[in-house]
């Protein structure tokens, strides 16, 4: 039986399922480094607390973890599924590809969770009603605790983009999956960034403080913890581009959107600025100051970075195996995954596909548009928008054009052949293409399918003629 | 849709270890879960109906039971991550689909979930005061807002999860008459008499909480007795007449199943799970009039769970037996790629590490909780604080050690 394991398609013609799924990612990425950061710098601030004497600190700790528990342990806890859901959705074999492989590692990271959930509230409703060892080592807990669940999803990210070792491939193995030069180079990075965000966000909390001296102790940490970790996560950031492959520069030099550069260099100036308005001058961060900082850092710093790591690793969703239209591109023998592209250009996607309704497994001049349609939807449709508006819409691809054979001809000559970069190989059947094509030209201009229906009616009646 | 077609959906990846594996760890989870949705929810329930009250005993459970609630939602959340990833593993064609076929549904959750929770905690800090009977409440329909969104939540899952055991319709939802519908607008399939005893069953599990909870707090010698007593025959109230409740439900539920799941309504599995019930209804009466001041009362909690437990396995052989049973999806044939390394750190950090690192947090919150005053922990609970602290250490040393050797390798 020549199927090939392919899902419904959800499809969202307003923004996009991608752009859904990376609204979902980056305001999780803002919440759970927030998480993870505060859990660290709770951990410092408490040794600090107690050594020193300063129990207002931990007033401190507690304003900001109660604020933590709404922005992080609420929308954190609740995003964070929902990266799951919004992909399963949007990406189902995507994801699914990483759950089987790190099945594991997740649920490690679960129990790390647990861990880390119990530790917040503790940390938060335990000042001053256990003894300072106690609330300390509590503090600790709940801070490694919550770094470890940065340190397993980053070896699943990495993944995502390449798995670790090209070695997986051959002889498959969580191990060379997981762990990588870009695991590291990438943990390091974001750890520096995520005391970065810690900071900002940190200073929302901050700003609500009357009393100035502990404001400008407070700041000062903050302040400093916020310069040095930006400046060394941009460091960071050269060497996270080392480990990236070739083909990611090529299609970072070629397909990042104009404002990538500018958006994240204003980003990571406009922090150094804040953090030293911090340093000197407390008071000018208000409540709106802050806010407005770390809006400006989710839209300007992290989104672009989410577009750019779902850009880079194009035409693959994961592992360099799963294609973006959920075709499984490669043989992967170390985990006996055999290729999928045989299949459809044996047999062709209407066959193939479990999904098709039966009236569209064979293309006639009555179906053509139709069956146009559902190849684009299941080809096309997770990058680009069939509509005028969402993720790149595929109309503004072809120009306007309505030549059918032409478009057939492009189908056929470097999508079908896998000869276009940033595209995922698409074989398609002759009659496959030449429906999708007439399906695109009609997105131009409506008549050109009763045009070719009017064709294929005469071509089909002068072949029975003769 | 035939079973070679359902059997080409699995993931190619396969599993990294026996499927029974991960069908055992989704039942457990999924019984630990919705054990906190349960408690989450009756609490939740108890706050409003304490709130809208000026009785003293009322309002000083309302005040107690909306920290309950809103923790427990969290703990429901975080708990739910595990039966969601096991659910994926072994049963991905199915929740995929069903999802798909919902999207907005899918992403609505999100969105619902993140809104019900946020007017939880709204309603708490507009009411610091609520067990004072002589305050008003303010903005009772925020709760009551939060209540029926979490329940919306709790029913997109109860579709979803439906939805799953009727491949044989999945064609004529996503395509119906040959169109293909790609909005993910619709709910496709619910069973309100299932809903309806997930959601009964909060009643009995949130009255063991009430019984174990005046255990608790009678040991501090600030506690209020006559309160506590009233808390504790309440408690009882619920698990005897919530108890009941969900067991007619479920027989309900049982006599209205239809198509492939008709036959799973005389099945032993559903019988038994019902037969727990009403023994965890004995068992709470019997501490109740017998043992309410011994340790007995503790016990209702890990009896309680152990029927949710059963009932569990009932939910998830009634799967069983639709899509193995009746589609022929084969399960125990799931391709395997072991990997024994990723199998034994989770079952070494979930055993050792979490079960040291949370029985010493979770010694100090108890200890804590019954000490009126300031709480400095035994010599022992310090150690174990050693322990826990140096355990997850090592963790993280062996994260890099690890990856370090496989990186250059």
């Amino acid at each position: 039986m020549d199927i090939i394991g392919l899902f419904p398609t959800w499809y969202e013609p307003g923004v996009g399922s991608g752009w859904v799924v990376g609204m979902i990612a980056t305001a999780h990425v803002l919440f759970s480094h927030t998480s993870v950061g505060a859990a660290i710098f709770f951990a410092v601030l408490a040794t600090i607390a107690y050594s020193n004497n300063k129990p207002e600190y931990l007033e401190y700790i507690k304003k900001y973890g109660l604020f933590l528990l709404v922005f992080s342990y609420v929308l954190g806890s609740i995003t964070g599924p929902g990266i799951w859901y919004s992909t399963t959705v949007a990406s189902p074999r995507g994801i699914s590809s990483l759950i089987h492989s790190f099945v594991w590692k997740w649920a490690t990271e679960w129990v790390f969770f647990i861990i880390e959930v119990v530790g917040v509230y503790m940390v938060v409703y335990l000042v001053g009603k256990v003894d300072q060892r106690t609330h300390l080592r509590i503090t600790w807990i709940f801070g490694l605790a919550s770094y470890t669940t940065m340190l397993i999803i980053i070896g699943i990210l990495s993944f995502m983009m390449w798995p670790g070792k090209e070695a997986w491939f051959i002889e498959g193995g969580y191990l060379n999956g997981f762990y990588g030069s870009n695991t590291f180079a990438q943990l390091a990075m974001r750890t520096f960034f995520m005391m970065s965000i810690t900071a900002v966000v940190g200073s929302i909390v901050l700003s609500r403080f009357k009393e100035d001296d502990l404001r400008r102790e407070l700041s000062r940490y903050m302040a400093i913890m916020g310069l040095v970790s930006t400046i060394a996560g941009a460091s960071l950031f050269s060497w996270y581009l080392t480990t990236l492959p070739d083909y990611a520069h090529l299609v970072m030099e070629n397909r990042l959107p104009d404002y990538f550069v500018p958006a994240l260099l204003s980003v990571v100036g406009g922090m150094l600025v804040y953090f030293l308005a911090l340093l000197f001058k407390p008071r000018m961060i208000t409540t709106t100051f802050a806010s407005l900082a770390t809006v400006y850092l989710l839209v300007f710093g992290l989104w672009p970075e989410e577009v750019a790591r779902e850009s880079i690793r194009k035409p693959y969703v994961s592992g360099q195996y799963v294609y973006s239209n959920q075709v499984i591109a490669r043989d992967v023998p170390g985990l006996n995954i055999h290729s999928e592209i045989p299949i459809l250009e044996k047999v062709g996607l209407v066959k193939a596909h479990p999904f098709i309704p039966d009236n569209l497994r064979e293309v006639t001049p009555d179906n053509v548009l139709e069956v146009g349609h559902v190849v684009a939807l299941s080809m096309c449709s997770n990058c680009h928008s069939l509509s005028e508006t969402g993720i790149r819409p595929i109309m503004n691809y072809f120009g306007g054009n309505t030549d059918v054979k032409a478009i057939k001809h492009y189908l056929l000559g470097a999508l079908a052949t896998g000869n276009t970069l940033y595209m995922p190989k698409i074989p398609l059947k002759d009659n496959e293409a030449e429906a999708l094509a007439v399906y695109l030209a009609s997105m131009t201009d409506m008549k050109v399918a009763e045009q070719w229906k009017l064709k294929a009616s005469a071509l089909a009646q002068a072949k029975t003629g003769e | 849709m035939e079973a070679e077609v359902l059997n080409a959906l699995r993931d190619p990846a396969g599993l990294p270890m026996h499927p029974l594996v991960f069908l055992v760890l989704g039942v457990l989870t999924f019984a630990l879960h919705i054990a906190a949705v349960q408690l989450m929810l009756g609490a939740t329930g108890l706050t409003l109906w304490g709130s809208l009250s000026k009785d003293a005993h009322k309002r000083q459970l309302a005040s107690t039971m909306l920290g309950v609630g809103k923790v427990m939602l969290s703990v429901a959340i975080v708990i739910g991550v595990a039966p969601l990833l096991f659910v994926q593993v072994i049963y991905d064609p199915f929740w995929y689909t069903s999802n798909l076929l919902s999207a907005w549904w899918v992403i609505g959750f999100i969105v619902i979930l993140s809104v019900g929770y946020i007017l939880m905690y709204a309603y708490y800090w507009m009411n610091g005061d609520l067990a004072n009977p002589k305050q008003s409440v303010k903005c009772p329909g925020s709760l009551l807002a939060s209540v029926v969104l979490l329940l919306v939540v709790g029913f997109i899952m109860h579709a979803l999860t439906n939805q799953m055991l009727s491949p044989d319709l999945w064609m004529q939802w996503y395509a119906p008459e040959g169109k293909l519908d790609t909005s993910g607008t619709q709910l496709h399939s619910y069973n309100l008499w299932r809903f309806a005893f997930f959601i009964s069953l909060s009643v009995p599990v949130t009255g063991a909480f009430l019984i174990a909870m005046r255990r608790f707090f009678r040991v501090r010698a600030d506690a209020d007795h006559a309160y506590l007593d009233w808390v504790g025959a309440l408690g009882l109230k619920w698990v005897t007449f919530g108890g009941v409740i969900s067991v007619i439900v479920a027989a309900f539920w049982m006599m209205g199943l239809e198509g492939k799941q008709a036959e799973f309504a005389t099945s032993p599995w559903m019988l038994v799970s019902l037969v727990a019930l009403l023994g965890f209804v004995a068992y709470a009466t019997w501490v109740w009039n017998q043992q309410r001041d011994s340790m007995h009362s503790y016990m209702v909690l890990p009896v309680g769970a152990v029927a949710l437990i059963i009932v569990a396995a009932a939910r998830e052989a009634l799967r069983w037996s639709v899509l193995v049973g009746q589609f022929g999806f084969d399960v125990m044939g799931y391709p395997l790629n072991i990997d024994w390394y990723s199998t034994l750190l989770f079952f070494i950090t979930f055993a050792v590490l979490g079960g040291g690192v949370l029985s010493y947090l979770l010694t100090v919150a108890w200890q804590a909780g019954q000490t009126v005053g300031q709480y400095t922990p035994s010599a022992t609970v310090v150690r174990m604080g050693h322990i826990a602290l140096s355990l997850i250490v090592l963790w993280i040393v062996h994260f890099f050690a690890i990856g370090f050797y496989v990186w250059m390798q």
